[in-house]
């Protein structure tokens, strides 16, 4: 069923570029009701010139306070009971991504709450020391100014079925005032067109300094105009699909890849005391079932130090209690066929391993295999398919990660307080960027670096007025005789 | 100690070798041969037991636990000590490092296998033939130049031959067999691994006539392209092929067979690709859920899995990797399982050996 609240027309182009491209079907379902924007080579142009021209020009004028505030207004409009464009995402999520209607709910609103006004606060007052060193030029501690001067155009390349994964790249581009254009992905073009589409409802100047598109990887125009465009391209993707983006990339255009991670967690003996291991494994359950699976930063192992109160062995038969309780509120979608034969693949070759325990039947939707001893992280098919790995202690972890330095990314740590830095410290030398609670690692914090990369800083440039300018200019002024 | 292995062998093979079966005759030698195996295959027994499978559970030879065939990669599938066997026929290795071993203690079993449905659906014979493959002697572990030595052996005219050198197919040995055959007003088979068909092709202009075989000649192909070849649509291959070789495309016949076999299965000719693959009375394909393990309904997509009583020594159940649909007469072959990519950012399981070799 379509709403009919949602525009069928997905994408966005700025109002102010006057363009009036032709719109075709979404490759993957022509017979379907959606469109999508399609520019010739003179289009394209134009869109481009306006985005880096009058349309950054009017953006930059604005202070940082009013985009803020904007950006606040468009997420509350979308987490408002009632608004069109959340009915709309809420009615056809589930069949672009595979998610279940409960799930998108929550993540939509998990994701949205971080892009109110204070969370962007926060992120500005970390990055940057506040919003003034974007406005203007703000003192520096040992003398001089500085002023961080966003880069007039900022690409993005989006990746599907985590919706609302676009918004934190859009977000940190309008904070420094850049123009962007992004391109979604076939597997979830809704949310980033429905956010642009409401955001230049809310205040026209920003959506004039946006554009949403798609175009074909081997498109004849479109990469080749684009990309030489623009200062800086995030793109989300595989580590096939990324590389093969890092070749069409002119010389100069600052590239910022983020690939396909692995992330895992950490259980601690002390977890697993009488009123803790079963509260722990439902937490590790939840950041299991939470987007599928599908997130970087989803875990696909769960490393559980023995010597506790409890085995290690019954940490995995709760974890796998907790995914069939929770299978039951948010069922999981249907795995397509080559995704199930992924699936009963990997049963399958863990069935046969000696000292490996795979819990619950192939017809479950989830599965929990347990390894009696220390085994190395490999990813699994997801689907809410997991591994339990029993470790001595702890210290065994890093020894267990080395084939992974470039794709590790969030791990859930269940730790005793005086535990908690040594062993982050410990897995920072592995390649982990992240670690959060057990039960919050699909949800980051407001600000996260994502992939160990900052938010902003890599989407401006420094600009410094120096002292002696200003001790010069001392010796110039009208006052000075 | 030898296993009972041998006492089963002329079983089988007088199973091979009668007309036919009925549903219960099959049921009946493979769920003996599950037995069989479950109890001389510790490997195997373990696996079945781990899904609660055991000969006192299993009363249908539908829930025979299917092993995946990369199990052959991991795990020693014998009866027979592999030390004891007489051969051991390895998978070409195209996916992963690692090779997947196929033990038979002797090939009676096989060879009747072969023998049997290669007559029933290959034809006519005998024929001049030009194998487009290694010989046996050159490669003792492929299956497939087993297949085609038995093949040429048992049905080649005099005047055939192995085109295939160390630079790979001989085009100058497969004109003059043409040619000859012209001269003896012969026509002529020519069978070979699919990307071999493929070379020859590339080497050759499409409207050489010197290529053009005999009227009544046939071709058969088999295995697809494994990465040696460019990968042509099937329906193109078949085209191209009838086009340079002159022969009609109801005689361009396709062996689809595997290592983790002792049987192959045969279409009747590809004028519409894909083409529907027949198997002999010992083998019995399902197409199943891979969750389940349960049969999906005739005409719709699962993975192929099948039941060859001639696997005597190894396991008589196997999943492939290999989409098909059940259709009247046989199965439709719809390509490979593992083709499509997760599409989230969560590294998976297919990206496991591109990432480890970054």
């Amino acid at each position: 069923m379509t709403t009919p609240a949602l525009s069928h027309r997905l994408g966005h182009l700025p109002a102010g570029a006057g363009l009036t491209p032709a719109w075709r079907a979404v490759p993957d379902r022509p017979d379907g009701p959606w469109r999508l924007p399609v520019l010739d080579g003179p289009q394209w142009a134009a869109l481009l010139a306006h985005l880096r021209g009058p349309a950054r020009a009017r953006l930059r004028q604005l202070p940082v306070r009013e985009i803020m505030q904007a950006i606040d207004r468009t997420a509350l409009a979308l987490l408002e009971p009632g608004n069109p464009g959340l009915a709309g995402l809420l009615a056809e999520l589930p069949a672009w991504t595979g998610q279940s209607p409960e799930m998108v709910r929550v993540n939509l609103q998990a994701t949205l709450r971080l892009y109110r006004q204070s969370a962007l606060q926060r992120l500005l007052a970390e990055e940057l020391g506040g919003a003034d060193v974007l406005d203007g030029f703000a003192a520096r501690a040992h003398g001089g100014l500085s002023h961080a001067e966003g880069v007039p155009l900022i690409g993005h390349v989006w990746a599907g079925n985590v919706p609302g994964l676009p918004l934190w790249g859009l977000v940190s581009g309008l904070l420094v005032k850049s123009a962007q254009i992004g391109k979604v992905s076939l597997g979830e073009p809704l949310v980033a067109s429905v956010f642009a589409q409401t955001l230049a409802q809310v205040h026209p100047v920003l959506g004039d300094a946006l554009a949403v598109l798609w175009w074909d990887r081997d498109d004849p125009v479109a990469p080749h105009t684009v990309w030489p465009a623009c200062d800086v391209v995030q793109a989300f993707g595989g580590d096939a699909a990324l590389a093969s983006l890092q070749q069409q990339m002119p010389a100069g255009v600052r590239f910022v890849p983020h690939g396909h991670k692995i992330s895992f967690g950490a259980i601690g003996r002390e977890a697993l005391g009488p009123n803790r291991i079963q509260r722990v494994a439902r937490l590790a359950a939840e950041d299991v079932v939470r987007h599928e699976q599908q997130g970087c930063y989803s875990p696909q192992c769960w490393f559980v130090e023995e010597g506790g109160a409890a085995p290690a062995q019954e940490f995995a038969e709760r974890l796998a209690a907790a995914l069939a309780q929770l299978a039951t509120r948010y069922p999981r979608p249907a795995p397509d066929l080559a995704s199930a034969h992924r699936i009963a693949q990997w049963r399958s070759q863990l069935q046969w391993q000696d000292g490996v325990q795979v819990i619950g039947q192939a017809e479950d939707p989830w599965a929990v295999a347990f390894h009696a001893q220390p085994t190395a992280l490999t990813p699994g098919p997801l689907h809410r398919c997991v591994q339990v790995v029993a470790l001595p202690d702890l210290s065994a972890l890093a020894a267990q990660l080395t084939a992974w330095p470039r794709h590790l990314q969030s791990v859930g740590l269940a730790l005793a307080p005086e535990r908690l830095q040594p062993l982050a410290l410990a897995l920072a030398a592995c390649g982990v960027t992240r670690l959060s609670a057990v039960g919050q690692m699909p949800l980051p914090a407001p600000g996260w670096h994502n992939d160990g990369r900052p938010n902003l800083i890599d989407l401006v440039q420094w600009v410094d007025l120096e002292a002696s300018a200003e001790q010069l200019a001392e010796g110039l002024s009208r006052y000075e005789v | 100690m030898t296993p009972t292995t041998p006492s089963l062998i002329p079983d089988v093979l007088a199973f091979v070798q009668q007309p036919g079966t009925d549903d219960a005759g099959f049921a009946a030698m493979a769920l003996r041969l599950f037995a069989h195996q479950f109890q001389h295959n510790a490997a195997f027994a373990r696996y079945c037991r781990s899904r609660g499978k055991t000969p006192a559970t299993v009363q249908r030879w539908q829930d025979i636990p299917a092993v995946p065939v990369n199990a052959f990669k991991d795990l020693v599938l014998s009866c027979t000590p592999p030390d004891q066997c007489e051969r051991v026929f390895t998978t070409s290795g195209t996916t992963r490092e690692v090779k997947g071993q196929h033990f038979h203690p002797d090939l009676q079993v096989w060879n009747a296998s072969m023998r049997r449905h290669f007559a029933d659906c290959v034809g006519p014979l005998p024929m001049r033939m030009v194998v487009l493959f290694p010989t046996e002697a050159d490669l003792p572990n492929s299956s497939l130049a087993h297949y085609l030595q038995l093949a040429l052996q048992d049905h080649g005219l005099p005047g055939s031959i192995h085109a295939f050198g160390a630079q790979g197919v001989d085009v100058a040995a497969v004109r003059r067999a043409i040619d000859e055959a012209r001269a003896a007003a012969q026509p002529l088979a020519l069978l070979g691994a699919t990307y071999s068909l493929v070379h020859l092709l590339d080497q050759c202009p499409a409207d050489d006539p010197g290529l053009r075989l005999p009227e009544g000649s046939w071709v058969l192909d088999t295995g697809g392209f494994k990465g040696r070849s460019r990968e042509v649509p099937m329906d193109a291959f078949y085209a191209q092929l009838s086009h340079t070789l002159g022969v009609p495309r109801a005689r361009c016949l396709n062996m689809y067979g595997m290592t983790e076999l002792s049987s192959q299965f045969y279409d009747a000719g590809n004028e519409r690709c894909p083409s529907v693959k027949r198997a002999p009375h010992w083998v019995r394909t399902r197409a199943v859920d891979p969750l389940t393990g349960q049969s999906v309904p005739d005409g719709q997509a699962g993975i192929l899995v099948h039941t060859d009583l001639a696997n005597h020594n190894s396991v008589t159940t196997l999943m492939t990797e290999d989409v098909g649909v059940i259709m009247p007469g046989g199965f439709e072959l719809h390509g490979r399982a593992a083709g499509s990519q997760a599409k989230g950012c969560s590294l998976a399981v297919e990206d496991f050996v591109q990432a480890a070799r970054a």
